[in-house]
């Protein structure tokens, strides 16, 4: 058995989980996922002002804090932190660990980009060559959530790519620790029944040779494990029941999961088949610039007064790229202004960060006077930022080039 | 009994791209024997008439249904000016919705 923690669900999670996470208990691996769809955006952003950037910035203060801690434990660190750029993030942790007086062994995966702005979701088996040649910090780009999961389990149990049933077995683990906590008892639908959720703890997956495995946290930790917890987990962000990954098709129709003790579930019967051909493929592209302004219309007459703000608001910069969004929060006689009032959200999109700035917010603001009774705004007028349109595609697993650098720089083309 | 659908079930919603998911699991047999009987995608656009072009999963062992609803989010997160853009509430909502429950399911 192995045990397998996450302290990240996203960038931006709880910064202090990883310290939490290492006092917390023993284990053998600690992850952290820093990759949703809209990061890539973010990372993207941070790349076009500085090429060597596009890795999550926060993960490396947190390691500044925690390193020491981990090496101390011999706890192995896998991260898809290294965004669009895992290699800057390989040589930002040696630089870090030098300047700590630290030895640290750093192995990355790369290959995901298969173009400027494209990535491919990378299986686990180069983050697994990593941990087999004595990294303790794997950071990688674009690879599935759940292969955080599944590399040390290939790494520990050897298990070879035919292995389908283990792989989709360490997927569903994968699946269940990836969004942090989520899988004890955050965002969940009965939370009112959990007894302290104030500070709930992160998952960890005690993973078996198997692939099956059991979902716990640390005790004294707050949240819960149950059933209906980790049930919760299985279902976000799921499509159909064959779950398409690079290594295995998980088929999430066959996952059980039995109660066997507080806070612990056991996950048991997945099933494997082959994965597709092709991988999937990530794809940002700027779409241009947006903006918005909420006005407040309180009280009476509220259609009539969003109306003549649409009226002159089209009036005055046109109507390319407008859209107006009215939430109807208000309610009749009420005793109190907030619930006498509805929202009313302007939004631009536009090619021209010019007309998506402040000649769009600076119109809003100059109906103060002019407009409907009690016109008032919930914020400044503000500049225009870009946006991100992201696209999913697939391109054929002959034109990737998975590969893992060692902690020594040799190199392992993974197939 | 009118109830809302969250007295008896639990949701969870996310993004992928424009489309959005909404997982709904029950907490007994008899509970998801009715769900899968009754929460069809008909039903499911009557109650979020939001909701276009829907596919719905059935996951026994999950006592759990899964509604993948395409095209809801537009262009995904960043692009988004819906008022949920990743559509982490739809989940919420659905729960919210007042639905006939047969008196003996409800607690």
């Amino acid at each position: 058995m192995i045990r397998i923690g996450n302290a990240s669900g996203f960038y931006g999670d709880r910064a202090t989980a990883w310290q939490e996470m290492l006092d917390g208990g023993p284990l053998d691996v600690l992850t952290g996922d820093y990759l949703a769809e809209l990061t890539m955006l973010i990372l993207a952003k941070d790349r076009m002002k500085d090429p060597d950037t596009g890795y999550a910035k926060t993960f490396l203060r947190q390691l500044e804090g925690f390193l020491g801690t981990a090496l101390d434990r011999g706890t192995k660190i896998v991260t898809n932190a290294g965004g669009l750029n895992p290699a800057k993030l390989r040589e930002a942790i040696e630089a870090l660990a030098s300047r700590l007086g630290l030895t640290v062994k750093v192995g990355h995966v790369q290959g995901d980009a298969v173009r400027p702005d494209a990535n491919a979701y990378l299986g686990a088996f180069g983050i697994a060559e990593c941990l087999k040649a004595g990294a303790d910090i794997v950071v990688t780009g674009r690879v599935t959530d759940a292969s955080l999961v599944v590399g040390p389990g290939i790494a520990h149990f050897g298990w070879q790519p035919s292995d389908l049933d283990a792989l989709a077995g360490a997927t569903v683990a994968g699946h269940i620790l990836e969004c942090g906590a989520q899988a004890t008892g955050g965002n969940y639908a009965f939370f009112t029944e959990l007894p302290d959720l104030d500070h709930p703890g992160f998952p960890i997956a005690e993973l078996r040779q198997d692939g099956s495995s059991v979902i716990t946290k640390h005790p004294g930790t707050g949240g819960a494990v149950t059933v209906d917890t980790v049930t919760a987990q299985l279902l976000y962000e799921i499509d159909t029941p064959e779950y398409l990954g690079p290594d295995v098709t998980t088929h999430f129709d066959t996952i059980r999961l039995a109660q066997q003790g507080d806070d612990r579930v056991e996950v048991t019967g997945v099933k494997g088949s082959p994965p597709p051909e092709t991988l999937k493929v990530g794809t940002v592209a700027l779409g241009g610039f947006r903006n918005s302004m909420t006005f407040v219309l309180c009280g009476l007459q509220i259609e009539e007064k969003a109306a003549l703000v649409e009226r002159q608001l089209r009036g005055r910069i046109g109507s390319d790229g407008l859209e107006f969004r009215l939430a109807r929060t208000d309610h009749p006689d009420a005793g109190d202004e907030q619930r006498a009032s509805a929202l009313l959200a302007v939004h631009i999109k536009s090619a021209d960060p010019k007309a998506a700035g402040r000649a769009f917010s600076q119109a809003a603001v100059e109906l103060a006077l002019s407009s409907y009774p009690g016109l008032t705004l919930t914020s400044p007028p503000g500049d225009a930022t870009p946006f991100g349109v992201f696209r999913a595609g697939a391109v054929p697993r002959g034109e990737v080039r998975h590969v893992a650098v060692l902690p020594d720089a040799t190199t392992v083309e993974v197939r | 009994m009118r109830v809302p659908l969250g007295t008896l079930f639990g949701a969870r919603s996310g993004d992928k791209g424009g489309d959005a998911n909404i997982g709904v699991w029950a907490r007994s047999d008899e509970a998801y024997a009715w769900l899968r009987e009754t929460l069809t995608e008909d039903l499911l656009k009557t109650l979020l008439p939001e909701v276009r072009d829907v596919g719905r999963y059935e996951l026994p062992n999950l006592r759990a249904l899964n509604f993948v609803v395409r095209g809801i989010l537009g262009d995904g997160v960043s692009a988004g000016t819906r008022f949920d853009p990743q559509g982490k509430a739809l989940g919420e909502w659905l729960r919210s919705r007042v639905v006939d429950i047969p008196d003996e399911l409800l607690p």
